[in-house]
């Protein structure tokens, strides 16, 4: 049963806040797993957490994060996330202070298959730049070469360390305030022509169906990262299942959240007012 | 059942999810999510919204039916050392005498949970719990098919509800489980939408332990059943506050998805919180509530 087969080396521990930087609009946080919590899988890029964010029981459900970069060292695994601040769960993140602990569960679900790949397109809208720049890192790391096209709303949503990336990065800014003026997808249709093996996407709903459809388009594969509310993270409450194409029930926690777009259905609008992944 | 905590339904899955993560063996049981008929397809998205205290879902009875449920799940749990529990929804009382058959010498179970008061389904669920002769007539239908022992489970979304348990335990259960979810909606006060894709859905979590402790008590005056009592248990002394009300065993539900390891710590921490109680074991606090001075 394909539900419950999938092998998970997700973990719940401790993890102790090591530093924070106010990235401008989103928060950049840095944790170190706490001693004893034993040998710890590193994330691969797409992969998520369950942190919780509440040390009491008003707000129950914790709030799944993308990894941002991990590293597993000898000090243990060290995990960083970028927060959007949408809401109350955020929030608490965002004032968090070096020494605080906070617990988590992962790494979940399913990261962004790059076997095969040699010249990749990252595509990110918004806070979906953060699981993309951690791929775009890796992929430096195993010699793949990309392009990242990246958009945010204005210049202090962008993401920090695009810079020190070896591939080639466009940044946009609706506002113009930096990169070129527009969204990422307005890079797409020329980039498409260079040919890729595959493309990644993260972003809002919209702009991931607009990427997709260019991408298909183009004959590209794609790759797209999927937003859901959650509640259990491991495939046990059936919470975060969207439709996809079909009529087939996707369970983003765990065969997700990254799917092939062919297997999404684009139809329907998801989220009343989600805000959370621009 | 090794001790009195227990995962209720539709939120530790069926059990194999969870393992990774918890100790299941430490736990009196594990009740599995319910499962119907033919596999269920559930509800819209979003199907869950998190509230002051808890969260509302609408999953709608997602699940894999019964018949892997036998032939996949309950062989890999076979492994687990842990008392496990099936729970059965039908959208008619012949779908509840099929489960109870299909389940009957199907191996693994130590019980079988009856789910007659889901609120997120059309056709059965809490239809069937809202109404004192249907309830029955489940019961009755499904002990004809299954000789394992059977606890009801019922909603408090009903008018009287040691009505529909005195009804259960005339027709035969061995027991009883409380609370399903509450039913609710939230409003998204900008979009003017519901924030569930199949508009209402049910209340769970610590907001509803009040309502949840009440229909124990009700119940427990009115049947000498045991009980399985939750709704909102988020601690050791929340379980002890269902013991008084009368309540058996205590089921951890939404709890679990802030701390999958929630009920193994309610376990560590009971013997305090009931010594803290005057008590020197759960089965003297069970309906020890003080009520007359
Ligand atoms: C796999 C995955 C990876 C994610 N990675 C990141 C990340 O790296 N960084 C980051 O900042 N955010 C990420 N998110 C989104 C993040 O989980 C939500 O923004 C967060 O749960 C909101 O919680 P809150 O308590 O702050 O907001 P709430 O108070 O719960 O809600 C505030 C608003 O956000 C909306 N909302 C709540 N949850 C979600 C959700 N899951 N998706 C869309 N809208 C939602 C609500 O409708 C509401 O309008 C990710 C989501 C998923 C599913
Ligand atoms: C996501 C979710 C799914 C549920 N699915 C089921 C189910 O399939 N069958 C059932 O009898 N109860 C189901 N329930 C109800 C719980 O078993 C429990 O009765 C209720 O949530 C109250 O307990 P709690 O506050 O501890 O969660 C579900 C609850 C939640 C939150
Ligand atoms: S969040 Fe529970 S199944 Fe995905």
């Amino acid at each position: 049963m394909t539900e419950t087969e999938v092998a998970t080396a997700a973990a719940l521990f401790e993890a102790t806040l090591l530093g924070r930087q106010d990235a401008g609009a989103t928060i950049l946080l840095e944790f170190a797993a706490a001693a004893g919590a034993g040998p710890l899988k590193a994330p691969a890029p797409g992969q998520f957490y369950q942190v919780r964010c509440d040390t009491g029981k008003e707000h129950l459900l914790r709030r799944p994060l993308s990894a941002f970069g991990a590293s597993a060292g000898q000090g243990g695994l060290r995990l960083s996330f970028m927060v959007d601040v949408v809401g109350w769960g955020t929030r608490r993140l965002s004032l968090l202070e070096p020494g605080d602990s906070v617990g988590m569960l992962g790494p979940l679900g399913r990261g962004f298959e790059v076997a095969g790949v040699r010249k990749a397109l990252l595509v990110a809208g918004g806070i979906g730049a953060a699981p993309l720049a951690y791929l775009a890192r890796e992929l430096d790391r195993s010699g793949v070469t990309y392009e990242f096209l990246a958009g945010f709303r204005t210049v202090s949503g962008v993401c920090p360390g695009l810079d020190e990336l070896r591939g080639g990065v466009s940044v946009f800014t609706e506002d113009g305030s930096r990169g070129e003026a527009g969204v990422a997808c307005d890079g797409l249709p020329e980039i498409l022509r260079r040919g890729f093996d595959a493309a990644f996407v993260c972003g809002p709903q919209e702009m991931m169906a607009a990427a997709a459809g260019l991408c298909e388009g183009a004959g590209i594969p794609c790759q797209v990262s999927l937003d859901s509310r959650m509640a259990c993270g491991i495939g046990a409450c059936r919470g975060c299942v969207k439709e996809g194409a079909g009529g087939r029930s996707l369970c983003v926690c765990l065969e997700g959240p990254v799917f092939d777009s062919r297997q999404v259905s684009w139809k329907k609008r998801t989220e009343g007012s989600g805000p959370a992944l621009r | 059942m090794k001790n009195p905590v227990v995962l209720a339904s539709g939120t530790a899955g069926y059990a194999l999810e969870m393992a990774p993560l918890v100790d299941l063996s430490r736990l009196g049981a594990v009740i599995l999510k319910s499962v119907t008929v033919e596999p269920g397809r559930g509800n819209p998205e979003p199907r869950i919204w998190e509230t002051t205290g808890g969260m509302l879902n609408s999953i709608g009875l997602e699940n894999v039916g019964v018949e892997r449920l036998v032939e996949e799940v309950l062989p890999a749990l076979s492994g687990l050392d842990t008392v496990v529990v099936a729970s059965i929804a039908g959208e008619t009382v012949r779908d509840f005498a099929k489960l109870a058959s299909r389940l009957e010498g199907a191996g693994r179970l130590a019980a079988l949970e009856v789910n007659v008061s889901c609120p997120n389904v059309e056709k059965g669920g809490i239809h069937f719990g809202c109404d004192e002769g249907a309830t029955a007539t489940v019961v009755q239908a499904v002990r004809e098919n299954c000789s394992l022992p059977l606890f009801v489970k019922l909603s408090s979304a009903v008018s009287d509800i040691s009505r529909v348990a005195e009804a259960a335990a005339r027709a035969g259960t061995a027991g009883l489980s409380l609370i399903n979810t509450i039913p609710g909606l939230a409003v998204d006060p900008v979009t003017r939408r519901p924030r569930l894709g199949a508009v209402t859905g049910g209340l769970s979590g610590p907001a509803i332990k009040p309502v949840a402790l009440k229909a124990v008590w009700d119940c427990y005056r009115a049947t000498s059943l045991p009980i399985i009592g939750g709704g909102g248990v988020y601690d050791a002394g929340d379980a002890v506050e269902f013991m008084l009300a009368g309540a058996a065993a205590v089921s951890v539900g939404t709890s679990t998805f802030q701390d999958p390891d929630r009920a193994a710590r309610i376990l560590e921490d009971l013997p305090a919180a009931i010594e803290k109680a005057g008590a020197d074991g759960p089965r003297r606090l069970v309906g020890a509530l003080k009520v007359n001075g």
